[in-house]
């Protein structure tokens, strides 16, 4: 049994406010109670809702980006909004995150927008970073529209490149917000294998947690596990 | 009565709290350059030099007309009757005085305001409310280190060099004037504002540039990346930071005449 990547302790949804440089007020949570859950290594685990669940805020409490009012949160071992800001972020750049929205730089193209936490948060050779980059933009299928601006692009590929840059640093634990609105179920699929990033003897490579309002339906058999929010508490979708 | 005192009084803290606001602002962004890292650098150089593009290089024609237009009719409005009484000395005075000490570095830091910091303040609130900005604190970017920084130096730079730029033309501008209506030489021309410009002129002017530039590199990215209602706030919040930079800019330009009186 492998030690969970991702840890909520009684985290009280209702009370969680957006603490970060440009976080819009969330929609008011009506969660009742505690949340709790542990997210196993090489597993995938999603947890779907309407808005008012809190569902949208589990996304932000693993990667720091909410401060949680009460009980706790660790992700990888760390209790990520409590730590000092510089070591908050560079302990992001450990994990991959696909924020709902894709919150691509509109300014950037699809290629520069996987290209930019590497430039920033990295010391490696133009070079790699190139080969990295173009690794990435083949395997999710982008070569053709690598090179334009996210306002030009797809809503699909928009999401594809958002994926691609949350696994630029090859993350262990990859967090994702809504990935599958608007997208057909073949796109949808494939976008979880490539965050899954292949099969492991324990499971799959990297350990994938996803929240959205609703999984699509092709999509319940290939995750490990499945809640909903009811009444602000998961519960296991058979 | 105790209504009215109190609504100036609420109105007064509301301003204050919002000057210590954009103060503690200021602050973090320049704090942040010792964490920014190394490789990070190289990135935010390059936004830098995209915001000295936008802020000086393509400004350069607006503070030329400026500038021109501005000491041609300044001068040309005065010289004319300084010469009637035999004083046609004081053009230089009233060239280093009223353009280069004065108005050169408000109508720089407002034209800056007008094409700059109204973009700053709208591309950043986009940013924001199209979640631009957590994302890069989701990917373990600072923002102010991307976003910030370089605007603030990029504006820091772009002030100063204007102002430099905006003296220079509005005294060429000023000998056209002096040349046309009062046949004033070239060589009495500069002599007599050499002769008026001082080693504080320029010290101020630079000065000036440093305190207007950080002030619109501030107050706009501040206003920019308060926007928390959403799409909606986006023109309210262009309208706060250009008007507070402004009201900003005059407060301090009086504030130094009254440092220095």
């Amino acid at each position: 049994m492998t030690a969970p990547l991702l840890v909520y302790s009684d985290v009280p949804l209702g009370r969680v406010r957006r603490t970060t440089m440009g976080g819009l007020p969330n929609t008011v949570s009506e969660a009742q109670g505690t949340f709790s859950l542990e997210v196993s290594a090489h597993s995938t685990v999603a947890v779907t809702g309407d808005e008012a669940s809190g569902v949208d805020l589990l996304g932000g409490l693993a990667m720091g980006l909410e401060r949680c009012p009460g009980g706790q949160v660790r992700t990888l071992g760390a209790d990520v909004a409590a730590l000092e800001r510089r070591a908050q972020l560079a302990f992001r750049r450990k994990l991959g995150y696909l924020p709902a929205g894709d919150g691509l730089l509109q300014n950037l193209t699809l290629r520069e927008n996987i290209r930019l936490p590497l430039r920033f948060g990295s010391d490696f050779r133009p070079r790699d970073i190139e080969g990295r980059v173009d690794v990435i933009v083949a395997q999710l299928r982008l070569v053709r529209v690598a090179d334009q601006r996210p306002a030009q692009a797809s809503a699909e590929d928009r999401r594809r490149a958002a994926l691609g840059r949350a696994l630029a640093f090859d993350p262990e634990l990859v967090v994702l917000e809504e990935p599958f609105d608007g997208l057909t179920d073949r796109a949808a699929g494939e976008l979880l294998e490539a965050a899954r990033g292949g099969e492991t003897a324990e499971g799959a490579r990297r350990t994938v947690f996803l929240t959205g309002a609703d999984l699509p339906a092709l999509l319940r058999t290939r995750v490990d596990r499945h809640l909903r929010m009811v009444r602000g508490r998961p519960e296991e979708v058979r | 009565m105790v209504g009215f005192f109190g609504a100036i009084g609420k109105a007064t803290a509301r301003w204050l709290a919002q000057v210590g606001a954009v103060a503690r602002f200021a602050f973090e962004a320049v704090a942040s350059l010792q964490t920014l890292p190394g490789a990070g650098r190289r990135v935010a150089t390059q936004v830098l030099l995209n915001q000295l593009r936008f802020t000086a290089l393509e400004a350069v024609g607006l503070i030329v007309l400026l500038s021109g237009v501005l000491s041609y009719l300044t001068i040309s409005a005065t010289v004319a009757q300084l010469d009637k009484v035999g004083a046609s000395e004081l053009i230089g005075r009233l060239m280093i005085v009223v353009i280069v000490r004065t108005l050169g570095p408000l109508l720089t830091a407002i034209a800056i305001v007008g094409r700059s910091g109204t973009a700053i303040t709208a591309e950043l609130a986009t940013n924001t409310v199209l979640g631009e900005v957590r994302a890069l604190e989701g990917m373990g970017i600072d923002p102010f280190h991307y976003l910030v920084l370089p605007r603030l130096f990029g504006c820091v730079v772009s002030v100063c060099t204007l102002i430099v730029l905006f003296d220079v033309i509005s005294v060429f501008g000023g000998y056209l004037a002096a040349a046309f209506i009062a046949g004033m030489s070239a060589s009495r021309y500069l002599g007599i504002v050499l002769a008026s410009l001082t080693t504080q002129d320029v010290v101020l002017t630079v000065f000036k540039g440093l305190v207007f530039g950080l002030i619109i590199g501030v107050v706009p990215s501040y206003a920019g990346l308060s926007v928390r209602r959403g799409p909606t706030e986006i023109p309210q919040a262009v309208i706060r930071g250009t008007v507070n930079s402004i009201v900003l800019i005059f407060v301090v330009a009086a504030l130094i005449v009254g440092a220095l009186q």
